[in-house]
Parts: structure tokens; sequence; C-alpha cells
């Protein structure tokens, strides 16, 4: 009996184990690269995972992030690109894959050589080592068809993937599939290991996650109750704040941007009028284990593969052959109207006789706007039309969008600088927020250069989700242009159907290539199928 | 052996239980949507009442990009047409802005919930108007809870002042269609029955005697509203 129980409890034991351990899987179009390439990446994440999105980053063997992105998951899978920088030194690369829910933190080792400088003279680098690599299953009922042991150069090709009934109702998700240039004897492996970051269980479903602390500037001690906010300038502004806690600690999500934004984070005390400062999270600051690294040396085919990728990554420099195209980033139909309300006046200061300064504009053109510069101290004020007075306080002042609290900033604004202004005469709410009108100047040159940064004032630029891109074909090129492409062939979100037709052709790259089909089971294991084909 | 069992469910109950800890040590309040207003400015005093519910009701509202939230204060303002809630935290009833929200509900006091919907009306004065929905399908029964201010016979207030104006009910039932609009809709029993042919009529009138319903209010309206659905009868319209 105590033994049945025992038992039940192990087999409990290592079943829940065994779920929390579901990682990600990291696929790469290459193990090796050049730099000023372009990586292709794929990940297929756990059924059970909560974030909505991936970060992938490449980092060195001291740790250090060297470039990273952010990819949207769809239907427990991503796939994006990275463009390796031109100047990353030769030597071995871990490129991760992690979420902020997920515990454990997937990596995939490659080698990049550095495009003017070569495999180092040593003939060895330092390789990750003592790594218990995560093994994906060869999979034997997924027959690969049309492939021929070889090809000629410019040679069109065309597979058939045939997939059985079982196969299909066992995948989650998509397949992906690639044929890319490969080194016959050198392979890379990936492995997981546990995040020694926080793991933070929380949905952040749609976007990406901006933390910091504020402090006291004077006595560097996390501050209590200071609004923050955060805001996107754009046609109809984004706007968020939070109120900070004893810790002095915020955090924002960024739902659904995608591409590079402008982000202004700024800060001010509730109450008092301390003085305080934005300190945000640092996310290139990475607490990772890294395995150990030991030297490798390299063999005759590995240094002449290099040296051939090397030129045809020049040569295609030199006629400007990209590898892949940024689709337009989707659009997202945000907030109607703007968060301060609609405006009860819209006044274009253009249509009028130009005036030097807001002064004078607010004069002339702002109904219910009252700024004055006593004493050079400016104060603006705006009436409150359904109570027929004028507020007391300072209205809300935003340019470009951004709230500003210094009137400094906008009391040289002259007619040529303004674009437009718009006047909301009401007591706005924007939840716990309570504006006192809003005035919210739009300029001429919409770059809100006029901000000035301070220890309260942050101006990022943001890069969130990545678009999505497409590998471009060869029909791209001109005739008389060389064909210099590695992948012959990238799909990394295929429907499984019981017959799949791909088309692909080779390139003037005379080397070895590899198709290889990558799928994931809804159980959480992986497979693939893999056929390797010369061109010559 | 009893007591080495009870050791090890303990350990796998702490075990549990320090999981779920773990999990749920990070509570944080993501971004949700915020709601947007202005301050409520009192309406002025006459005879009548502007709101639909006296007190503020709890309920929760929809806005338009779906988002719910919930466990607010809510008012109905017949008189506007306007959702107002009570923000506790800055001690402020706030006039919703119409254009955020879908749809809202609250649950009245004596438990009947109360759903409404914001809908384009392209009738006379055409506008976005929150309406009542008191039965929903392809064929919905709406209402418009509209208060007027008007005049009426002189009176004098609990002040002694004397007024010529009071907040009078002007509810407007309407069925509705997505593709054919509103059709105004009085309610009665014939008004009802006009909406079949002949001998569709005595099928409800039928259906209707059999149920004890006799239509002479808001309520029995649309109890054989819903009856004659439930019964798959056609509606013309």
């Amino acid at each position: 009996m105590e033994r049945k129980i025992i038992t039940i409890l192990l087999l409990f034991a290592v079943f829940t184990v065994k779920a929390q351990d579901k990682g990600l899987n990291l696929f790469t179009d290459r193990d090796l690269y050049v730099s000023g390439e372009t990586l292709l990446v794929k990940v297929f994440t756990p059924a059970e995972e909560q974030s909505g999105i991936v970060n992938i980053d490449l980092i060195n063997h001291n740790g250090k992030k060297i470039t990273g992105v952010i990819l949207e998951i769809n239907n427990h899978q991503a796939d994006g690109f990275i463009s390796l920088p031109d100047s990353l030194s030769s030597g071995f690369y871990l490129l991760s894959t992690s979420t902020r829910t997920d515990k454990m933190i997937t990596y995939k080792e490659l080698y990049i050589s550095n495009r003017f400088s070569g495999l180092p003279e040593s003939n060895s680098d330092m390789k990750p080592s003592g790594i218990a690599p995560l093994v994906d299953l060869s999979i034997q009922n997924l027959v690969v068809e049309g492939i021929e042991k070889q090809y000629k150069t410019r040679q069109k090709g065309h597979v058939i993937l045939q997939l059985p009934s079982d196969l299909i109702s066992q995948i989650d998700g998509g397949l992906s599939v690639s044929i890319a240039g490969t080194n016959p004897g050198f392979n890379t492996l990936q492995f997981s290991q546990k995040s020694e970051n926080v793991v933070i269980q929380s949905n952040v479903k749609e976007g990406i996650v901006i933390e910091g602390t504020i402090t006291d500037l004077k006595t560097a001690k996390p501050f209590k109750n200071a609004v923050v906010y955060l805001s996107i300038p754009d046609s109809i502004p984004g706007f968020q704040y939070f109120v900070t806690a004893e810790d002095g600690r915020f955090s924002f999500q960024i739902e659904k941007y995608y591409g590079k934004i402008p982000v202004v984070i700024q800060c001010f005390a509730k109450e008092k009028s301390n003085l305080l400062k934005i300190t945000l999270d640092d996310r290139n600051n990475l607490k990772i284990a890294l395995p150990l690294f030991e030297p490798r040396t390299f063999t005759p085919e590995f240094r002449k593969s290099v040296e051939k990728t090397t030129d045809a990554i020049t040569f295609r420099k030199i006629f400007n052959q990209q590898e892949i195209t940024v689709q337009p980033a989707p659009i997202i139909k945000r907030d109607a109207y703007p968060y301060y309300g609609n405006p009860t006046k819209t006044i274009d200061p253009h249509l009028f006789i130009d005036l030097p300064n807001f002064n004078e504009i607010s004069k002339e053109l702002l109904p219910g706007v009252k700024f004055r510069n006593y004493n050079r101290v400016p104060t603006l004020q705006v009436f409150n039309a359904a109570q027929q007075f004028y507020f007391e306080n300072q209205p809300l002042i935003l340019l470009d969008g951004i709230p500003i609290r210094d009137l400094n900033v906008i009391k040289d604004m002259g007619t040529k600088d303004i674009a437009k202004v718009e006047i909301v005469q009401n007591e706005r709410f924007y939840d716990d927020l309570i504006f006192p009108g809003v005035i919210a100047i739009y300029t001429s040159k919409a770059d809100y250069t006029r901000v000035p940064e301070s220890n309260d004032l942050i101006k990022l630029n943001l890069e969130v989700i990545q678009p999505h891109a497409i590998l471009n074909s060869p029909l791209q090129l001109r005739l008389s242009d060389p064909d210099l492409r590695q992948v012959l062939l990238w799909n990394p979100s295929l429907k499984p159907a019981p017959k799949i037709e791909l088309d692909f052709q080779t390139s003037d790259i005379k080397s070895s290539y590899k198709l290889i089909v990558h799928g994931k089971t809804s159980d959480g294991s992986t497979f693939y199928k893999e056929q390797i084909f010369e061109v010559n | 052996m009893a007591n080495r069992i009870k050791y090890i469910f303990l350990f796998f109950s702490l075990l549990i239980a320090t999981s779920l800890t773990a999990q749920e040590q990070f509570p944080r309040k993501w971004n949700t949507e915020k709601i947007k207003g202005t301050r409520q400015i009192p309406y002025p005093a006459y005879s009548g009442f502007p709101f639909l519910n006296d007190k503020f009701a709890m309920g929760e509202i929809e806005f338009s990009d779906g988002k719910k939230l919930n466990n607010l204060g809510l008012r109905y303002s017949s008189y506007r047409d306007e959702l107002i809630y009570y923000n506790s935290a800055i001690s402020a009833q706030i006039v919703i802005d119409k254009i955020s929200l879908k749809s809202f509900s609250f649950t009245e006091e004596n438990g009947v919930k109360r759903f409404f919907r914001r809908q384009y009306y392209d009738g006379f004065l055409p506008g976005e108007r929150f309406f009542e929905v008191l039965s929903d399908g392809e064929l919905s029964l709406l209402v418009y809870r509209k208060v007027v201010l008007q005049t009426c016979p002189p009176y004098n207030d609990n002040g002694g002042i004397l007024k010529n104006m009071s907040y009078q009910l002007a509810y407007n039932y309407y069925i509705y269609n997505s593709k054919k609009g509103y059709e105004l809709i009085r309610i009665n029993k014939s008004s009802l029955l006009s909406k079949f042919d002949k001998p569709t009529q005595k099928v409800v009138k039928k259906l209707l005697r059999k149920n004890n319903i006799s239509v002479t209010d808001e309520s029995s309206f649309v109890r054989a509203w819903n009856l004659i659905k439930e019964n798959e009868i056609r509606i013309d319209f």
C-alpha cells in the first residue's frame, strides 16, 4: 500500500517537473554565418506558454548581448530575422530564446565569421562544451520527394512533402521548411538552461514590457507615489501611467506596436516637489549561466567553406542584394480619439497672421486659453465651458502628444512652429488622473526635439515587435547579376497538409545544401526530416 | 508506516503550496483599459427624475475594443443618455465617453440585470444612443429610455420656488435588425399582433392565452416576445 502511494506521488512529481520543463525550441536557417548577413530564426513555444511574445538575443561567449529582436507568437510559433552587425568578431555565439513567463532559456550555438578578418589565424576558437543538447526526433513517416542528389546552378527544383494523416493530427502549429547552404561535419547544438532572471507569472499577451525604478535624486532611495507617464507620440498619441508603491517600481506594457517607435517616459512626485530620477531596467544585462567554452580547431573544409561564404556575402553587399523584404506592419485599430478627449476647438495658426510667440497666439487665436508670462514665470489656464469659469490649476499640456509641465518649453513657439492646437474646455478624467482642461500642441516638425531630456524624462527609440519578413526570390535579381543566395527556401509557417508542394531555384554558389523540415507535435516534442543535395 | 505516508503527503502538500505561491507572488495590474470621461455636472433641479437608477448599481462596461471592466458603480442618465460611474479613488462622478463604450450592464437592487448597447440611430435626431436590450437576437427588442425636460403646469418645489418644468419619461421601443434598421413599436397587444399575418395572429393569441400572458406593460410584452421567439413564429419586419 505504502509503495503504491509513494509510486503514485513520485509519478506525479515526475510529470509535474516534466510539464514545467517543456521549453522553447529554436531553429535557424544555418549554423555558420558571416558578419553582415541576415540570420533567419524559427521558434516553437509550448502550448501552455502564457506570453504572447518571445525574445531572441545574440550573445557572445562573455554573456554580453550583441543584438536582439522581439517576435510575436502566433499559433505557438514565431519567426523572424536578425541582421548580424558587420563589426562582429569571429567566434562562437549563442542565440537565446526566452519569454517572460518561461523558466527555461533555449540556446543555439552558431559560428559567425567576421567578413573582413575571416577565421582566427590560430585556426581555432572557443566553443561551448559540456552541454546536454536538446535532441529532435528524426521522423520517418514524413516523406520528402522530388529532391535530386545533384543540381546545376540556377536550376529549378520541386519538392513534395507527404504527411500521413496521423502525423497531421499530431502537429501543433505549422511546419518550417528551409533549404540552405550547409557544411557537412559542422553541426551546432541546441540546449536549454534555467533562467536566472525573475520569471513573471503574468500575462504579457500582446506586447513588450518596460520596467524601471523611480528614485529620489537626493537620497537615491526608491520613491513612493511618483506618477510615471509613458507617451507614444503619434497622430493619436498613446498614453499610459503608473503610480509607484514603496519599492518605486513601475511597469508598462506596450501592446501591438511594430518596428521602431518613439517612447517618452517621465515622472513627477504626486504630492511633494522632490527631484526624481528614472532608471530603466537594463535588458541587455542578461543574468545567464553560460556553459564552459573550450578551444576547437577548424578543419580545412570548414575554413574553405567560410572563405567561400565570405566572398559570396561581400559580392551580395556590392550588388546590394537584400536577403529579405520586411513586410509593412499590420494596421492596428487603436483609439478612435485621443486619450484627452475630443477637442472642443482645433486651431490652425497658419490660417492667421504670423504671431511670434505662444503668448500672442493664445491671446489672438485660442479662445478660453489664458497664457501669462508675468515676471518671466509663465502660467496657463483653460476655461471650463461647462461651469463657466477658468480652471485654477494648470491644464494638461501636450507637445506632439508628450505631456510637458514646464511652460518655458512652449512660450517661444510661434505660428511657424505650430501645426495645430487642440483645446479641451472640460475637466477630463483618465482613470484616476484629472486634467483641468487640455492644450494639445502639434508642432510643424513633429520631432518633439523641444522636449528636453532630464533625470525625470527619458526619450527612447524602442524596438518593439518585429514586423514579418519574407525571403526574396531570385526573380527579384537582374539577369546580369550573380545569384549569391545561401538560403534557397525559407517557409517558416507552412500549414500541415497531406501533400505540400514547394518550388525553389538553386543559386550560383556551388556547395552542399540541406532541406530541413521542422515541426512540433502537440505533446511538445519537436521532429525533423532532412535531405542533403549538392549544387555543382 | 502511517507516519511515513503522512510525512510524504505533508512534503507534497508543501511542494504544491510553494509552487502555487510562487505563481502568485507577482500580482501585477497590467495596463488595463482606462476609463475616459468628463466630470458630471449636476442637472437642473425640477420635479421628476433624470436618472434610470436611483443609486449607483454595480455593473460592467465593455469598451469598443471588446475589453471589459467590472465591479463599477454605474448610473444611467436617461435625461442626457450618458453613463456615469463613481470613481472612489478620486471621489468623482464621471461621465464615461460614449464613443469609448460598446455596451454596459448593471444589476439593480432587486436583482434585475439590465443590459445596454451603444448603437447608431438613423431616425429622427440621429446619433449614437444607448439602447436597453430587452430581447436580443437576429431581431432585437430595444428601448431608448429617454427622459425629457418639458414644460408642465406651474408648481412650487421644496424650496418654495415656482417652476414650470419637469423631467418626464419619453421611452421609445424599437424592433431592430442590423440590415433593416429600427421600427418603432408600442407596448400593447394590438401592436404586437400587427407584426403577424392573420393566420399567425390566431396562433400567437392562442399561445399567449395558453401561457396566461396578457400584454399590458413592458414586462408582459417582453415575455410575450420571447415566447413567440421560442416557438419560432416568424415576425413580420
